[in-house]
């Protein structure tokens, strides 16, 4: 898990989400990139966080894409968080015994039945057992940190503009006590009708 | 039924040291330190007991908090109270905590080979009547520093004091700067949602925490003190150093 | 020349006549016209589907009887045709819900269902060394998706949306009756109703509880669907499908 390094956090808002992740891509000790992008977009409305084995994070990306564009095609609709998360958990238990080593974080809108918007995050650990958290979820080499910052930091019903201070700040201090995490950060926050993804300078050491 | 040739000798170990979890934390102010632990004692998923202090007061001027192995901890600080004691039958006053760090250290890496599975923290008032925090690995390499974590959820409590008392990753507000020191009653609220967090997300912290304020002579922050509830004062000497302990509950599960 | 109808081509399941036609599709269309009528009508707050069920002998007991099938909490299936072909297909209908909630955590849309039902059906029409399915099928399901919706799958794989279809024995007459009586703001209630009618219209002998059977699909209401449809104590999902009771049917017949 701590081969090629990298943490992921994601946070409830009010109305919104917001799902963070570093930038770093080691080798061991040795920092290979800063600029390893392991949050994807799943739909316009979900992303994807993948902290773990950095040939697993490419493998199982693209696995997903293939699945969520099968379902896409089938259904003839977007697939629903809740949905993308069981079908997460799912992919990763059909290696139960020989896992992919990654803890995925995932963060979305979606629309109640009655058309209300729920913010949503879940996270999984390797062999996908979920995690549905009412306020936020972490993962990585970082994760500890992440916790404890978090615990701190966070607070319900906070405003795209709020989270994304909090989401950052937890981030950038959690990875900074971590020598497998860093090296810069990228933060989506993610509202009912739009995007906003921002990239954070940090130490490079 | 098992043959006798089948059978294997079993190498008996005996493992000198235990983990008993629970965190420590210690921060300077301008004029005071504080100087806190949580109070479960746990061995595994066992806890032993919800009230074992790991802070102890030294002086009136210095607290000591101790973290690791409970056995040794307890061991180290009556020892270190010992050599306080001697120390005043020697000088006739209570030794500086600049010399306690440098006593603490020698007495540590006495042990070099086989040492006390100890994290301290010096937590008190320096001779200039500056708060101080010294933090000790468990052969005596130490540093005075401003804040301090350790224990168990170490790696929970740094980053959040990191962000918060040493304001790293933030940037001052135009024309504005960020305070060297922080206020008592901040520093408080601090290390409470410290062990609130800690205690929330580690199962090895919880049950109690106990909160040690050290003020220097005629310190400002007296008045802030005074307001909290269930404020205890342990002060021995008419030196000027004034000592307080403050107890609170914490989840228990 | 193996017969008069198909010639040497109505044995050979995969093998076109020179007219464009698998023959044995054609046969299995006709065990289904041999089949008890069986029909359905989407109403505006729900679906009800109905079949005759007629025994060959009064010493059958015909309470164990299923000719209406509960696939998963949103989804029922009624058919005309063949009893057994029908059994094997609601086994397969089953697995493959649980299949889709097993991956997916929530039970599968009518359509996607529906269309593999199909799928299985029209494998059969391909497959060396198999028949196709002698059935039709009505399927009534509800999702968040696209409502209530109902669908007919046919012996060759093909699939309709249906307003309100009939399938079996007497198809012909009773999608007559159906057109007439069909509106767009038909309610659940009326459209049990007309069901029961249209049924009355070809159906031999007496028309009592014991010798039709019903199923429904209610609509649920905003407020079921904001408490996510999820029985507290078992963690279930509340159905929106689901066959009337014997006394149910009783007091629509006595209506």
């Amino acid at each position: 898990m701590d081969y090629n390094g990298g943490s992921v956090i994601a946070m409830l808002g009010k109305d919104c989400v917001a799902i963070a992740a570093d930038l770093r891509l080691g080798n061991q000790a040795l920092g290979i990139s800063a600029d390893f992008q392991r949050v994807f977009p799943i739909t316009d409305r979900i992303y994807l966080g993948l902290p773990g084995l950095a040939t697993d994070v490419a493998t199982l990306y693209e696995r997903f894409r293939f699945r969520v564009n099968m379902y896409t095609i089938k259904e003839g609709r977007e697939i629903e968080p809740e949905t993308f998360a069981h079908l997460v958990s799912s992919t990763l238990y059909e290696r139960r015994f020989g896992p992919y080593f990654v803890e995925p974080v995932m963060a979305g809108i979606s629309r109640t039945p009655t058309g209300k918007i729920k913010p949503f995050i879940a996270a999984t650990d390797l062999i996908g057992c979920l995690n549905f958290a009412k306020d936020f979820v972490v993962a990585g080499t970082a994760s500890q940190k992440l916790y404890g910052v978090a615990e701190g930091l966070w607070e319900p019903d906070l405003e795209p503009e709020d989270l994304f201070e909090t989401i950052s700040q937890t981030m950038l201090n959690a990875v900074d006590r971590d020598a497998f995490s860093g090296w810069g950060a990228v933060v989506h926050v993610i509202t009912k009708d739009k995007v906003v993804t921002r990239t954070l300078k940090g130490r490079m050491d | 039924m098992v043959s006798l040739a089948q059978q294997q000798p079993i190498q008996q170990s005996f493992n000198p040291y235990t983990e008993n979890g629970g965190t420590i934390l210690a921060v300077s102010g301008a004029d005071f330190s504080v100087i806190a632990g949580d109070t479960r004692q746990s061995e595994g998923y066992n806890i032993q007991t919800r009230y074992a202090p790991k802070v102890f007061k030294l002086t009136d001027k210095a607290v000591l908090a101790v973290n690791g192995f409970a056995a040794d901890g307890n061991m180290f600080v009556k020892k270190v109270k010992q050599r306080l004691e001697w120390y005043r039958h020697a000088h006739a006053k209570d030794m500086p905590i600049r010399s306690i760090a440098r006593l603490i250290q020698t007495m540590l890496y006495a042990r070099r080979f086989f040492p006390y599975y100890v994290y301290n923290i010096l937590g008190g008032i320096e001779e200039d009547g500056t708060g101080a925090v010294y933090s000790f690995d468990p052969v005596g390499s130490y540093e005075r520093e401003a804040c301090r974590a350790a224990g168990a959820a170490q790696s929970l409590v740094q980053p959040f004091l990191d962000n918060q008392i040493y304001f790293k990753n933030q940037t001052p507000a135009p024309g504005t700067s960020f305070p060297q020191h922080l206020p008592l009653q901040t520093v408080l609220a601090l290390v409470i949602d410290s062990f609130t967090g800690a205690t929330e997300r580690h199962i090895e912290v919880g049950d109690g925490l106990e909160m040690y304020v050290v003020l220097s002579r005629g310190s400002t922050a007296l008045q802030s003190l005074q307001s909290i509830r269930g404020v205890q004062e342990i002060t021995a000497t008419n030196d000027g150093e004034r000592v307080f302990v403050i107890r609170k509950e914490l989840k228990k599960d | 020349m193996a017969n008069a109808d198909g010639g040497a081509y109505s044995y050979s399941l995969t093998v076109f006549s020179p007219s464009g036609k698998l023959v044995q599709i054609e046969h299995a269309l006709a065990a289904v016209a041999q089949g008890t009528t069986s029909l359905g009508i989407k109403a505006t707050n729900g679906i009800v589907i109905a079949t005759e069920k007629k025994t060959s002998s009064i010493l059958i007991d015909d309470s164990v009887i299923d000719k209406v099938a509960v696939i998963c909490p949103n989804i029922g299936i009624v058919y005309s045709g063949m009893g057994p072909d029908f059994r094997i297909l609601v086994t397969k209908a089953r697995k493959s819900a649980q299949a889709y909630w097993k991956l997916y955590g929530t039970y599968p849309p009518t359509r996607v269902l529906t269309q593999e039902i199909a799928t299985v059906m029209q494998q059969a029409t391909q497959s060396g060394g198999v028949r196709p399915y002698g059935v039709s099928l009505l399927v009534a399901g509800w999702d968040s998706h696209r409502g209530q919706t109902l669908y007919q799958v046919d012996p060759s794989g093909s699939f309709w949306a249906w307003k309100a279809s009939a399938i079996g024995k007497n198809m012909v007459n009773a999608k007559t009756f159906l057109e007439k009586r069909y509106n767009d703001d038909i309610s659940l209630e009326d459209a049990i109703h007309t069901a029961l009618l249209t049924l009355k219209e070809g159906f031999e002998g007496q028309m009592t509880e014991k010798t039709i059977e019903i199923g429904v699909v209610t609509v649920p209401t905003p407020q079921e669907l904001e408490e996510e449809n999820k029985d507290g104590a078992t963690g279930r999902v509340k159905p929106t499908f689901r066959k009337l009771s014997e006394e149910e049917v009783r007091d629509y017949l006595a209506l």
